[in-house]
């Protein structure tokens, strides 16, 4: 037994050296002999081992490749929001631009920082990065370039707060476009968060002014905080109320505060000069309307006194002229013609064809020549010529 | 060992194989897995040293034979793992999942030693580094593995306590 156990031993330990010679005469094989051998094994019994690794690495670089890809994927994602993001903003930036040329004086430029304090679901209130030592004052108004957005609530040196017209402190004085009608716009009351939360009211317009849906609707410059024209929405629809002689819109605003990032504050100073034709609002246009207008009236009225004119100078020569005859008839001394009769006889022409001609006796008429006698302009009394 | 059990030793074993072929690649890890050193371990406590020396020696062959140098280095340190775990098969036979962690650890450990030592791979600091640091980390990955796969292949080695 036991020599069958040392024998067992033996066998164990002469197979451990012959495994341990067979490794080392391996190890120090040539390499142009030892790649037959490894080769031979991978094409026979390493074979299924090998396909089965080249399956699990084939995997595994899928897995890799597939996780790359979506890494890359949501890069371009990301990015893809963040131009679109860059886009608006540039875009933004431009119009402020644009808003700025049209402005050129009387304005601050400042970066909005949108604040929306705790319990609040809509934005009332936007933080500035411009403050008094800039000009900007309590009450500035605040614009975009697509209308007004509130005013200022409070000036610090650096930076400053602005309500927004969805705050429930902010009004406005408002008017349609042609300017005929006018009220004071509030921000709309409505289910917080719902649909119409940012929507404004123009309230206490007369009953007997209808305003259209799409109306455009500016600032009036009553009441001194907002100049004239700045626009502040278009009319969607007229919300029933208790009230009977006025009327209250609903206003679509035209400026969205979650989209704004600069904006632009006016100073004390432009308010008080206005604003001009910078919204190219049809206020503007209908303003020039009606000076043009106011023109063309004033010139017709100036046409018809100096119509009124002429005629009556027409009325005094002939009386004149009468008197003349008569005396020359009676041999009475006759007075020379007038600077009066002359500006009628010039102005007669000047007034129009509407006014009848006017026939003198030349020859009845006669005035001495010898002496030439100053005439005066009737259009212009500041000047005197000699006549020919 | 009968028949049945040494069929299902051969049949574990395959399994254990054909893992560290396809699970170690996919999970290619820093501090690998080797199933084969586990394959060893599980093969040889169950045969005569002598016969392990040479399972030991075979599976080294076909890890060199896949390797691009150090071609029977692994020959020799599975011979030499294989010899010695089955010469100490009383102490790695003993029911206790921390035990057999830990000869796992010691394996995996010395089959790297020599197998770096022999293949001249690397030198110095990097060898260091490398048997002190990678080494015992995928001794330790080892043995974790070879205690969930001994865990999980039990029915199938139930044999062994019949």
């Amino acid at each position: 037994m036991a020599s069958a156990a040392r024998l067992g031993n033996k066998v164990d330990a002469g197979l451990l050296a012959g495994c341990v010679v067979l490794s080392l005469v391996a190890i120090v094989l040539r390499p142009e002999d030892r790649e037959p051998i490894a080769a031979a094994l991978r094409r026979t019994v390493v074979a299924p081992l090998v396909g089965l690794q080249q399956g699990a690495e084939r995997w595994r670089s899928a897995w890799v490749t597939s996780a790359q890809r979506q890494l890359v994927v949501d890069s371009l994602a990301l990015r893809a929001v963040k131009a679109q993001a860059l886009v608006a903003e540039n875009d933004q930036l431009r119009k402020t631009m644009g808003l700025g040329s049209r402005l050129s004086s009387g304005f601050v430029p400042a970066e909005a920082l949108h604040s929306t304090a705790p319990g609040e679901e809509i934005v009332t209130t936007l933080t500035l990065t411009a403050g008094s030592t800039a000009g900007i004052k309590k009450y500035s108004p605040v614009v975009a370039p697509d209308g007004l957005v509130g005013s200022i609530q409070s000036a610090d040196p650096t930076m400053s707060l602005a309500i927004l017209y969805t705050h429930p402190d902010f009004r406005a004085s408002a008017m349609s476009a042609d300017g005929s009608t006018f009220g004071i716009v509030y921000p709309h009351r409505a289910r917080a968060g719902g649909s119409e939360a940012y929507m404004l009211e123009l309230r206490g317009v007369p009953t007997r002014a209808e305003l259209k849906p799409g109306s455009a609707i500016y600032t009036s410059g009553l009441g001194g905080t907002f100049p004239r024209g700045i626009t502040i929405g278009t009319i969607i629809s007229e919300i029933k109320t208790s009230e009977v002689w006025t009327r209250t819109y609903l206003v679509r605003p035209a400026v969205t505060p979650s989209r704004i990032t600069t904006v632009l504050v006016l100073t004390p100073e432009r308010v008080t000069q206005g604003i001009g034709n910078v919204w190219g609002a049809g206020v503007n246009a209908d303003s020039a309307t009606r000076r043009i207008a106011a023109a063309g009236d004033s010139i017709a009225k100036e046409a018809a006194l100096l119509e009124a004119r002429a005629r009556q100078a027409t009325l005094d020569s002939l009386r004149r002229a009468t008197i003349d005859s008569v005396k020359r008839s009676l041999g009475l001394p006759v007075v020379p013609m007038t600077a009066a009769d002359s500006a009628a006889q010039r102005a007669v022409p000047t007034a129009g064809a509407q006014t009848a001609p006017v026939v003198r006796d030349t020859a009845a008429v006669r005035r001495p020549a010898a002496t030439p006698v100053p005439r005066r302009d009737s259009i212009r009394p500041d000047t005197t010529r000699l006549r020919q | 060992m009968n028949w049945t059990g040494a069929a299902r030793t051969i049949l574990v074993c395959a399994i254990l194989i054909v893992l560290h072929y396809t699970l170690r690649p996919l999970l290619a890890w820093r501090a690998s897995v080797d199933f084969l050193i586990v394959a060893l371990l599980l093969g040889s406590v169950r045969i005569r040293p002598g016969a392990a020396a040479v399972y030991g020696f075979l599976l080294g062959l076909v890890s060199d034979s896949l390797a691009v140098s150090g071609f029977g280095a692994a020959a020799l340190a599975m011979a030499i793992v294989g010899f010695s775990a089955s010469w100490l098969k009383a102490v790695f036979f003993a029911d206790n999942l921390a035990l057999n962690a830990f000869f796992l650890f010691l394996a995996k450990w010395l089959f790297d030693l020599i197998f770096l030592v022999v293949s001249h791979r690397s030198g110095g600091a990097e060898l260091a580094m490398q048997i002190f640091v990678w080494s015992p980390l995928s001794a330790a990955a080892t043995a974790v593995a070879g205690v969930i796969a001994l865990s999980l292949l039990k029915p199938l080695m139930e044999a062994r306590t019949t």
